[in-house]
């Protein structure tokens, strides 16, 4: 099933363009706002269809470290190279073709409020891809299908839970059928009970061929699928492991103290002195 | 006692007067709402696309048109502007056409009809440029980023997401700026357009009957308003409620941590 949605021909016909590899390499890269420095020297290359996770405190930069990838935010330095390509100077018509080919899931699903689950879908397909009403409305419903929401196809965003909502914008996401997919902490606004079906759908769609960067907090998905752990605090990547060796003996002593803190909260010992 | 005559406004040369005034408030009002539609489109891409340059080029419209009087405007593109147009284009636009006459025998390639249509909708749409922008950014920043994540142009990301629910948030006081433009077609008489009102002051200076032909005229843009207004507030947008947006998603609070 999952071969079948993700095959090439469908979206041959709805995008010529397509990256020869999908591989993400950050050079030195460096973002500020103003004085305040937020990312330096990241370096970093992601291989074609590997799943990175990147776990690090709040305020630590994960949330702009992928933002960077599909200039939601701009580079303040250095360059990042997609398809061994620079994209630093990419701007208009080139800017929206990369961007085509690169899925974007957010933390608050950010759906279009007045279209359906279907219509949210289909709406880049035929705008931006060019693709038929027909075509589009049969991509869109096989995604629904794959994301387990094939009833609710015609609900609007208000009417679906927030487990609902992040799935629909997973399908949307892969709507253009892109060679890298970009998660910005996926689970993190959804009601723990919900968590479960997103990850799901994450886990299925983890080692199919595309390239994954998943910004989390769930650190069972980044032990069990992602293949290697960026850890990053302060604006600098301190560890990058596979997450056997990271979770099981840290090497970064920020590292050490953001696992006790995370994976035992109740007797973490410095508790009492961490600085609110 | 105060008498009414309602014959000598509601027969002969004073009624014919009133109808044929009355369509070309008509067709200046429609033409020049279909005009400040196209204009504030546009003005909304300029802002949004257009950069620094863009947005100073629509800050500049506005400003102009929104605090400047509408007569003056009139009266600016009528006696000013239409004469630096080019000889030629002057000429053939006043030359006989056999399109330039609209049902209702109200003649719309003349001076006054464009210049009329025109300064209404330049001065409409820059009151309808800031009500849309106000609505348009009570969609979710969210949404606009995940257009662009997804490859939108600012086009498409206008047409699509922005527009759709901007108009829904700001259609009351849309209605209210289309229903202005009809009322401030008066101020065409200005430059000697023919339309309702310059016709009611032609009663008044052929027989005198001032109170009957105001009283017409006044009951004329009461009732075009009520119905365009009823109307305009019974169209698909207006009844639509504001989509409510992601349950978890809190307006004006940081969406992601930088």
């Amino acid at each position: 099933m999952l071969s079948a949605l993700f095959s090439r021909s469908a979206a041959q016909a709805a995008e010529p363009y397509r990256l020869r590899q999908a591989s993400v390499e950050f050079r030195n890269a460096g973002k500020s706002w103003g004085s305040n420095q937020v990312l330096r020297a990241i370096n970093l290359t992601i291989a074609p269809g590997e799943v990175v996770a990147i776990l690090g405190p709040s305020g630590s930069g994960k949330s702009t470290l992928i933002r960077l990838i599909n200039q939601l935010e701009t580079l303040s330095e250095g360059d990042i190279l997609i398809d061994d390509r620079p994209t630093r100077q990419l701007r208009g018509a080139a800017l929206r073709q990369l961007r085509s080919r690169i899925g974007f899931v957010f933390q608050q699903f950010n759906l279009y409020a007045h279209l359906s689950a279907l219509q949210n879908i289909t709406l880049a397909l035929t705008t931006v891809h060019r693709l038929g009403e027909a075509d589009a409305t049969a991509r869109a419903r096989a995604l629904l299908d794959r994301v387990g929401l094939t009833e609710k196809a015609d609900h609007y965003p208000s009417q679906l839970s927030g487990g609902q909502q992040q799935r629909v914008a997973i399908a949307r996401a892969l709507a253009s059928d892109p060679q890298i997919i970009l998660f910005d902490e996926p689970t993190s606004a959804l009601d723990p009970e919900t968590i479960g079906e997103v990850l799901q759908v994450m886990k299925q769609l983890a080692h199919s061929g595309i390239t994954m960067v998943v910004v989390t907090h769930e650190m069972q998905f980044a032990r069990e699928i992602a293949d290697r752990v960026v850890f990053i605090d302060g604006g600098e990547i301190l560890e990058i492991a596979t997450p056997q060796s990271f979770f099981t003996r840290p090497e970064h002593e920020r590292a050490r103290r953001f696992l006790n803190k995370v994976l035992d909260p109740l007797h973490t010992e410095d508790t009492h002195h961490a600085d609110f | 006692m105060l008498t009414f005559d309602w014959q000598g406004v509601l027969s002969g040369q004073p009624l014919q007067w009133i109808l044929s005034g009355y369509l070309t408030t008509l067709w200046v009002s429609a033409i020049g709402m279909v005009l400040a539609g196209l204009l504030t489109g546009l003005f909304l891409l300029l802002r949004l696309a257009g950069g620094r340059i863009g947005r100073g080029l629509v800050a500049t419209w506005v400003s102009l048109f929104r605090n400047t009087p509408l007569l003056v405007q009139l009266l600016f593109w009528y006696f000013a502007a239409w004469n630096l147009l080019p000889q030629g284009l002057r000429d053939s636009i006043n030359a006989p056409h056999s399109g330039s006459v609209l049902p209702g025998d109200v003649w719309w390639l003349s001076p006054e009809f464009l210049c009329s249509a025109w300064g209404l909708a330049a001065f409409t749409s820059a009151f309808l440029i800031e009500e849309i922008t106000a609505g348009m950014r009570a969609v979710s920043p969210g949404q606009v980023e995940a257009a662009l994540s997804q490859g939108f142009s600012h086009q498409a990301l206008l047409r699509h997401i922005l527009l759709p629910q901007g108009l829904i948030y700001a259609w009351q006081p849309v209605v209210g700026q289309l229903l202005n433009l009809m009322k401030l077609s008066s101020l065409a008489s200005g430059i000697g357009f023919a339309e309702l009102t310059y016709q009611v002051r032609q009663i008044e200076s052929y027989n005198a009957h001032a109170l009957e032909a105001f009283a017409v005229g006044t009951v004329l843009y009461l009732l075009t308003g009520m119905v365009l207004g009823l109307l305009l507030t019974r169209l698909p947008v207006a009844r639509q409620k504001p989509a409510r947006q992601a349950r978890t998603s809190t307006q004006g609070e940081p969406q992601h941590e930088r």
